[in-house]
Order: structure tokens, then sequence, then C-alpha cells
């Protein structure tokens, strides 16, 4: 089976000469379709970075990022590869539904079909009381299962999610989780997130780690 | 202290655009009010010198009759302050004859003064020297063109009851200060002057003495002396007002000492009248055209504060979280302030020097140092002020206020303000008009500042409309701004979609939520707009009124006058046409008329040809445009235009016949001519300002029979004007006098309003171009620089370049255009409302506004070039990779 993400010798620095910062050392990896892997580590360990990598979003400093299955970066977002981050996402300045139709309007669905999946999205998630709020207006759990409705609205093979829990209370995060395998399953997608917390670590059959920069991919729960 | 300071290094760390964007609003405000503040003070200053220096004579003191003329000689001279004065008497003659190349000659009365020897080194301003010796018998250009003599001809003074005296002539001159040394001394001041006599022949004062000796014992009442003195200018305070008090308080000190026996002509007491009426209209332009630049600095430098107020609101909240006291929340706010009012404020008083000295080439525009230090010290206190009420004053007021979720939340649907839902935008505008209309029914006197009293006053309650008009217009604005985003979203979205395409409807929902800010941007480029483009209509408006002055003043770009007694017809300006550069000729008859026993100017026109040919301006007359007034005499021959004072003096309705007695041409009798009343005439092309008629020259020479003309207008188009006048000079010969506009042009364009407006307007126009920038693309990219973090997310969510920009250029397009069109409106009250309430500015009161097209194309031009770098500079910045962009959020 072609992998969704194909990671050869990637490495990332930050800086240089004297302030030089490794962030992530040599490391190989790959994903398949279908996978759910959570991806654990301190603060400050490199996950962010890896996932950053994973996504497209930032360059390597060596070694080589590709994506198999899906094409080239350009053809990641908006469409097969999804994102949810640590913080507030949200635009603020878009209601609940129109920050989730928002990905399917980039990837040129008109307003319409874009609003009409949107509230499909937040139906699936019970989310659909939200719909009209603005992003100021509900909780930060709220939001960032709304980030998640958005990435399931988006219909991605793959989900990547960074510290999706990190700045919500237990039972916030066990809702968050619920819903991402939830928005997973839905779009058959493989699902990799970063995390601190081994509880929710504990929910993926996958588990890699990360420690000063170097990834272990040996599955912890083996 | 600590933590301030390493708070102020974070926001120089991480905060820059915030920072730099806050200290150049404080840097405008500071450096609008330095240069405009020391340019008032030094212009004000400047006003007095520029008075004093066009006095080319400062006292004329008259001996009351019985006065020993060196006895009021010595008692000028021992006042203090008489730097000078001398003796210079006053001859009454009944007349002129001469006998030039065999031809005879006369003139009628005029007067002959006896001047002192070093005279002319004393007032030279009061000569211009023409042809022949600088001393001896000299006689003025005119009484020389009405004898056709020159230097070496004999001219006869015809004494009253006495034989005629002969005197050579040895130089010919012109007196630029007739007005003045001819004047009645001791007429109470504002009354009307007799004009200066036609006929001045001067002679050295012994001679003078020999000829008019023996008609000062036989006639006294013909014969009388002054006493020209000059005084100590350095006394003189450098304030105008102060200086026409002290100038008019030693005058009257003097006729105390005199003790009745002489009063004073206080012809520098008269010039600094002029000149504190001029300063206090001064410091009224100032006001009205200077204070709306600075406040819409200030306004300028709070939204570019506000703009990073829900990131400094999130921040707060952020540190209250932390535990931070308001205390706490306060010094931080105000370390900030203080950071942004000291670069501000060195940045601004750096401008402004360098402003000074290239504009001006001085860094303090003329004031002292004292009034110059002041000035920037008190634009430095207002920047902090500024600072303060942009940053330290919103931060207290939240920690103060605002509990910590409500600071973390946006204004996005916060409900309308107080003033939108009491609609005082609108109350402000009906008050507007309501003083307009008040101010306008007392005649816009705005200054009153009458001669001879100490008092001024200046009508500050006029001050309220343009107030309540500028406040209406920006709350209008941003009603206006706020209902289209609010209620007009589908509007929108179907006006955005050339820019967004299928993201029109998001887009316009972003805006819709952002509408405080978008209405507020709106708001500030429609009122910088505004204050620029009225403040260009005002000056071009002003420029045109002058240019209509001159044209008053002098009739046309060149005029040929014939010398009196020279009858040319109205066919004698074939040969002007010929001439190149001419392209039309005005022939114009000057007679006078008896009316009752009032004589006046008599105009004879051609009522088809003069409103064209004399560029005459509707505001010339009233009851009709000039068009429909020359129609009406075109229609009816006997028709005659006559000024307001006759209309009042006489009674004069309407169709009311008019008995005038004019010269007949072959009798040379007085005979009455009917006229026909038609219509007012309150100026006219070379006219006398209160009494004069205008009526058709055809009918004017059937009645007189003589078609003399006394006048040629002459257009030069593009030509410069003084060429055309060098050659039609070269045309006429002697037998006429030939003048052209340029010279009056210079004269208008040296008036102190001239100077002073001219100053003020060249800085103002400047910084409202500044202003424009800065409410236009400063604003927007600093908007824009705070969402940042949005277009990272939209970034990371997939967005293209050109699906992140057709956000930026929606709001771009959305603030500058509606700024734009709601400016242009606002710009039309504005310049209305100004050239209104200031008309006592403007001679003659315009009859439309100047459009400055120029200087509109170029506020389009900054406004839109500024926003789209702005725009640009937003977009490139969405091309750093969007992690980069969220780690440094």
């Amino acid at each position: 089976m072609t992998s969704l993400v194909h990671c050869e010798r990637v490495e990332k620095t930050y800086g240089s000469g004297a302030a030089a910062t490794i962030a992530l050392r040599p490391t190989d990896c790959e994903i398949a379709p279908g996978a759910r892997i959570a991806i654990t580590g301190p603060s400050g360990s490199g996950k962010s970075t890896l996932l950053h990598l994973l996504a497209g979003l930032d360059d390597p400093t060596a070694g080589i990022v590709s994506w198999p299955a899906i094409g080239p970066r350009a053809a990641l977002r908006p469409g097969p590869l999804a994102m949810v981050f640590q913080g507030p996402s949200l635009l603020p300045a878009l209601s609940v539904i129109e920050n989730v139709a928002l990905p399917r309007q980039l990837a040129g669905v008109g307003a319409a079909n874009a609003l009409g999946e949107a509230r499909d999205a937040l139906a699936r998630l019970s989310l659909s009381e939200l719909a009209e709020k603005l992003p100021e207006e509900i909780s930060g759990g709220q939001a960032q299962r709304v980030a998640v409705a958005r990435v399931l609205a988006s219909k991605p093979v793959l989900i990547l999610a960074d510290e999706p829990t990190s700045q919500l209370d237990s039972e916030n995060a066990s809702r968050t989780i619920d819903v991402l395998f939830q928005a997973a399953d839905a779009a058959g997608a493989a699902l990799v997130i970063s995390t601190h917390d081994h509880a929710i670590a504990a929910r993926f059959p996958t588990r890699w780690s990360v420690a000063d920069g170097i990834l272990d991919t040996t599955d912890l729960t083996s | 202290m600590r933590l301030s300071a390493s708070w102020v290094t974070g926001l120089v760390a991480h905060r820059r655009s915030r920072l730099v964007g806050a200290a150049a609003g404080v840097a405008v405000a500071v450096a609008l009010l330095s240069t405009i503040g020391s340019f008032l003070s030094g212009s004000t200053a400047a006003m007095t010198e520029r008075a004093i220096s066009h006095v080319p004579l400062d006292w004329q003191v008259e001996g009351k009759a019985g006065t020993s003329p060196s006895a009021l000689l010595a008692a000028v001279r021992a006042f203090p302050s008489v730097k000078a004065a001398l003796p210079v008497g006053y001859g009454s003659a009944a007349g002129y004859t001469a006998s030039a190349n065999g031809a005879a000659s006369s003139a009628g009365p005029g007067v002959v003064l006896g001047i002192p020897e070093n005279y002319r080194a004393t007032y030279p301003d009061e000569f211009t020297q023409l042809i022949g010796a600088r001393s001896g018998v000299l006689i003025t250009q005119q009484l020389a063109a009405n004898l056709a003599v020159t230097v070496g001809d004999r001219v006869a003074i015809q004494r009253t009851g006495l034989p005629d005296v002969s005197v050579q002539i040895d130089g010919v001159i012109d007196l630029p200060a007739a007005d003045a040394l001819f004047q009645t001394v001791g007429a109470p001041p504002g009354a009307k002057q007799p004009p200066p006599p036609d006929n001045v022949l001067l002679l050295p004062l012994a001679r003078w003495t020999q000829v008019f000796g023996p008609l000062a014992a036989a006639r006294p009442d013909l014969v009388r002396t002054q006493i020209h003195a000059t005084t100590d200018h350095s006394a003189l305070p450098r304030d105008p007002t102060s200086a026409y008090i002290r100038a008019g308080g030693l005058g009257r000190n003097l006729e105390v000492q005199l003790q009745g026996t002489g009063v004073v002509g206080n012809n520098l007491a008269h010039a600094l009248a002029k000149a504190r009426s001029d300063s206090l209209y001064a410091r009224v332009v100032f006001l009205f055209l200077g204070l709306p630049g600075a406040i819409l600095a200030g306004i300028v430098t709070a939204m570019v504060a506000a703009a990073g107020a829900e990131r400094r609101r999130r921040e707060q909240a952020l540190l209250r979280t932390r535990g931070a006291t308001t205390r706490t929340l306060v010094g931080l706010a105000s370390a900030e302030t203080a950071l942004v009012a000291l670069s501000g404020g060195i940045v601004g008083l750096a401008g402004a020097f360098g402003i000074g000295r290239l504009a001006f080439g001085t860094t303090g525009f003329g004031a002292t140092t004292r009034d110059a230090v002041l000035w920037s010290g008190g634009a430095f206190v207002i920047g902090l002020l500024i600072a303060a009420a942009a940053i330290a004053l919103p931060a207290w007021r939240d920690a103060r206020l605002l509990t910590i979720a409500e600071a973390r939340r946006s204004a996005a649907r916060r409900r309308s303000p107080l003033w939108s839902r009491l609609g005082l935008d609108l109350l402000a505008l009906a008050g507007s008009g309501l003083i307009l209309y008040w101010t306008g029914s007392n005649g816009y006197k705005l200054v009153l500042a009458v001669e001879g009293s100490t008092q001024v006053s200046v009508d500050y309650y006029a001050f309220l409309a343009p107030i309540l008009l500028w406040i209406g217009v920006g709350l209008l604005a941003w009603r206006l701004g706020d209902l289209m985003l609010r209620r007009g979203q589908g509007v929108l979205a179907r006006l955005l979609r050339p820019i967004s395409g299928g993201l029109a409807g998001t887009v316009a929902s972003t805006m819709t939520r952002q509408r405080a800010r978008l209405a507020a941007a709106l708001t500030l480029v429609a009122l910088t707009v505004a204050f620029a483009v009225s403040t260009a209509a005002f000056n071009s408006t002003y420029q045109q009124q002058a240019e209509v002055d001159a044209r008053l003043s002098k009739g046309a770009d060149v005029v040929v006058t014939e010398s009196p007694g020279v009858r040319i017809g109205p066919a004698g300006g074939a040969a002007f046409a010929r001439i190149p550069g001419v392209t039309s000729v005005e022939p114009l008859q000057h007679r006078f008329a008896y009316i009752g026993a009032d004589l006046q100017d008599l105009y004879g026109v051609n009522p088809a040809t003069i409103v064209r040919n004399a560029r005459l301006q509707d505001s010339f007359f009233t009851g009709g445009t000039a068009k429909q007034l020359f129609a009406t005499l075109a229609a009816r021959q006997d028709a005659i235009l006559v000024s307001r004072e006759a209309v009042i003096d006489y009674q004069l309705k309407p169709g009311d016949p008019i008995n005038l007695r004019l010269v007949d041409g072959r009798t040379k009798q007085t005979i009455p001519v009917r006229f026909t009343y038609a219509g007012v005439a309150l100026k006219f092309p070379s006219a006398p300002s209160d009494s004069f008629f205008v009526a058709n020259a055809s009918y004017i020479a059937k009645t007189t029979g003589s078609d003399a003309v006394g006048t040629f207008l002459i257009q030069t188009g593009s030509t410069a004007p003084d060429q055309v006048a060098k050659r039609v000079a070269a045309e006429v010969g002697t037998g006429a006098l030939v003048s052209d506009i340029t010279s009056k042009r210079r004269k208008i364009a040296g008036s102190l309003t001239s100077v002073e407006l001219a100053g003020l307007t060249r800085v103002e126009l400047g910084f409202a171009l500044l202003l424009v920038a800065a409410a236009t693309g400063l604003l927007l990219w600093l908007g824009l620089a705070e969402r940042r973090r949005t277009f990272a997310i939209a970034h990371a969510l997939g967005a293209r370049p050109r699906q992140l920009g057709s956000f930026i250029w929606s709001e771009t397009a959305f603030v500058t255009a509606g700024g734009l069109v709601l400016g242009a409106g606002a710009s039309a009250a504005l310049s209305y409302m100004l050239v209104k309430v200031l008309t006592g500015v403007f001679d003659p009161p315009p009859t439309a506004l100047a459009v400055p097209w120029l200087y509109l194309a170029e506020v389009a031009a900054v406004a839109v070039v500024t926003v789209a770098i702005a725009g640009f500079a937003a977009l490139r910045s969405t091309r750093k990779p969007a992690v980069e962009v969220l780690r440094d959020l």
C-alpha cells in the first residue's frame, strides 16, 4: 500500500551558528493510510516541528518529506491533508459554520454547497447549535471541536493534530479526542496527533516518542 | 520599573510595527503643530515688519491756522521717538499752462509741493524717478502728460489772485504714495479721503516759499505746511495689535504735547491697523485651517494605537490571569506611552525643523527663539497627551472596567454607539447649518478691528458652524460606513465579487464583523481627504479671487489709457488687435457725469463684447448674472447700471429714469442725458469702489456727439502681459499710458494676508497629504499586520496568495473608495462653509469655489498608492511560512 507520508533523513535546525537550535535530528518515518498514531514526548522535544514538517507547513533543513499517496506539497491543502492546531485556530471574524466551510470554499466549492457540508460536519460532531456563533462566543473546548469539524468537512485522507488538547481540561480533552477519532473514521483518514498526555496516547494503537529531537518510531505498544 | 523596562524591550523586539505606527502618528501631530505654531508666531511678527516697511512716511503733522511752521517743526523734532522731521509746503495752484513744441496746453487745478533739499534722501519711497534730474523742479507723470511737456520745457503755475509763475522742468517723477501724501490730516479714522490731485508739481522749498509766500499772505486757506516725520521703530512690539496701540498712542501723545496747535496724520498707525486686522484674520485662518489638521493628526495617532488595542487587550487579559494588578497594567501602558511619545516627539520636532529649513529657509519660521521653543515644547506636550489618550487611557479604562473574559472578546457584536442611537451626527449637521445661516445674516463679520479703537473682537461663535460640520460629517461617515457593512452585506458581496470571486460572501462576512474598525478607518480617510481638499479649495479660491482682484483693479492684462485731451474712437483699437500676443481689444469709454451735485465716473461699453473681453464675474453684479444684465443693456439703448450706493442714495427702482449731465463733445458744455435704471453693478474693472455708472457706449456717443474712448482693455491669452505691454507701448508712443496686470498681481501676492495664507497652506497641504497617507496606508497596514495570525491560519488551511489577497484588497477597496467618496462630499460641504465663513479674507468675495483639480488628483494618487503599498506589504507578509508566523504570535 502506498504510504501517505514518507520521511527520509529529515532534520530541522532553527537559527544558525552559535545560536542554532536543533529541533529534530535525522529521522525516517512512514505513515500508512488509515493509521492511528500518537507521538508523545515532553514539551520542546520536537513533536510540533515534526508535525509541521509532515504537514508541509515548514521546510526541513535536510532530508526529504514526500506524500506518495497524495502528490506534491501544493496538492496537500485544502483537501487531502488537514491540520488541527494547538491554540485557537478559528478565524475570529467568521461564524462557526463559516469557519468550517472555509477550507471547502478555498478548494473552490460554491458557498451554498460548502455551507451545507459544514452543517453536516457540525451535525456529525453534535455541534449544530454552535453554527451561528462567533469564535469569541464559545469555549476553548468547543472551539477545538469546531476545528475538528472543519477538518472533517474538508474530507482529508490524513489528519494531523498538534497537541489538540493541551489547553483543555481532561473532560474537554477526552471529548476532543473522541470527535477526532469520529472524524477520522468518518473520513476514512489516517490520524496522527502529538501529545504529552499519556492517557490520550494510550487510546492510539500506534505510539511514537520524541526526545531531544530524536524520533523513536518503535511502536511503544509492542 | 524593571518590569516596565523588560516590557518595553519586548515591545521593541516583537511589536515594532505597532510602536513605529503610533510614534509616526505622534510625530505628524507634533510636527504639524510645531510648524504651524512657529509659522503663525513668526508671520504675525513679520506682519508688523512688513506693514512698517510699506510706510514711506510715518507722520504728517499739520499745524492749525496761525501756527508757526518753524515752531511746529521744533516741537516735532523735540518729541522723543522722532528720528527725523522736515517741513513740506502745500500750495494750491489754480491751474497750469505750458507751451511746448509751439503748441499751448493747459491743465486744471492742482497742488505744488515745496520740499527741502534732503527730503528725497530721508523719504526715498515717496518718489519714483522717471526721467531727468532728481532735484529741482519736478513734475508728476500725470501733469506732464496733461500738459504734454517734458524735461527742459517751461510750465506756468497759476496762482489765485496773483500773476502766474513760470518754472523750467528738471525731472519727471511719480508719487506712489500720493494717497497718504495728500490725505486730509485730522480726518476721523475710517473717514473717506478725497482722491489725490492729478496735477502735482514739486519745487525746492526755498523756491516754493518765494512762489507761495505771497499767496499765503493773501489767501492763507490755499497754502499750508506739514511736518513730515519718521519715528524710531525699534521700540514697537512685534505683535501687530500691540504695535498699533503703541504707534497710535505715540501720535496722540505728540498731539497732546502740541497743545492743540497741530494734528497728526498717523500713517504708521494706519498701516498697523490693517496689519492688526490681518493678524486677527491670520489667527482665525489658523484656527479654521490648522486646528482641524492637528486634531486629525491626533485622531490618526489614536487610530494607529487602536489598531493594536485588540492585541493589547488580550495581552492585558493574559497578564491579569497571571495576577497583574490594575496599577501594573497602567504602568506598563504608561511605559509604552512614554516610548511612543518620546520617539514620536523627537522625530516630529526634527521634521518641523527640517520642513522649516526646506520650505522657508529657517528652522524657526521667523519666530523668536522664545516663541519657537514655546511652540515646540507645547507641540511636544500635546504629542505626549495624544499618546496618553491613545494608549494609556484605553489601557487604564480596560483594566478598570472589563472582566478578563470581556477583555478577550472583540467588538464584533457590540451594539451601535450612543451618539449613533441619539442621531448626534444629524443634530450636529443641522446645528452647523443653522449657525451658518445666522452668521450669514450678520455678513460673516468674524473680525472687528475699527481703526482708532484699541479694542478688537473676534466672533468665536461663528466657529461653531465648522466645528459642528466637522463633527457631523465625521460621525455621519462612520454611520454610513457602519450601515453599509451591517445592513448591506448582500450588496457588499456583489460589489466585492470582481475582487474576491467565490469568496465574496465570506469576505463580506468578515468585513461585517470588523465593521467598527473598517467604519472608523473609512471615516478617517474621509476626514483627512476632506481636510486636504477643503484646504486646497480654500487656497485655490483665494488665488482665484486674487486674480479677480487684480483684473478688477486693472481691468485687463494690458490697459491703454489715453492722455486727457486725446480723442481716439473705438476703431483705434484695431491697431492693438494686430499686435502679436493680443487676443482681444475692448474699447471702454470713460467719462464723468453729474448726478445732482455729485460727479461720478461713467463707463460706456459695448454690451455684446464687454462680459467676455473684460472677463466680468457674476459677483460684480446683483439682480442677475453679468450676461443677463448686459443683455438688458443691449436690449435697451438708454439702460444704465448704477452702483449700490446710488440706488440707496437716490432710492432707485428698476425702470426709474435717471438724468445725468454729461459734457457735450461739440460744445464742451454739460447737457442733460436721460437714462433708465436697469440694474446694480457692485464692481467694474478700473472703476472706483463706491460710485460709478455703466451704460451703452453707442448711446453716450450719440447723445454727447463724441465716441472718444478713454481706455482700451487688452487681453493677452497665454502671452506674458508685460511683453505685450511693451509692444503696445511702442505702438502708442507718448500719447497714452500703458500698464499691465503683472505689477498688480505682484502687489496683491505681497499683501499681508496673501503671504500669510500662502505660507500656511504650503505647510498644510503637505501635511494633509501626509495625513491622507497615514490614514490610508499606515492604518491599513497596521490593521492587516495585527491580523497576521488570521492570515497565517487561512494559509495553513490552504488559502492561495490570490485568495488571501481577496480579503486584503476587498477591505482596501472599501476603505479607500468609500473614504474618497464620502471625503469628496465632506470636502464640498467644508469648502463651501470655509469660504462662506471666511468671506472677510476674500477680496472680492467669490462667486464660486475654485476646484484644485491637480491637488485632488494628488490626494487620490497618494491614497491609492499608499493603500496599494500597504496591501502589497500585507500580502507579502502572508508568504512567510505559516508556522513561522504562528510561532511568532
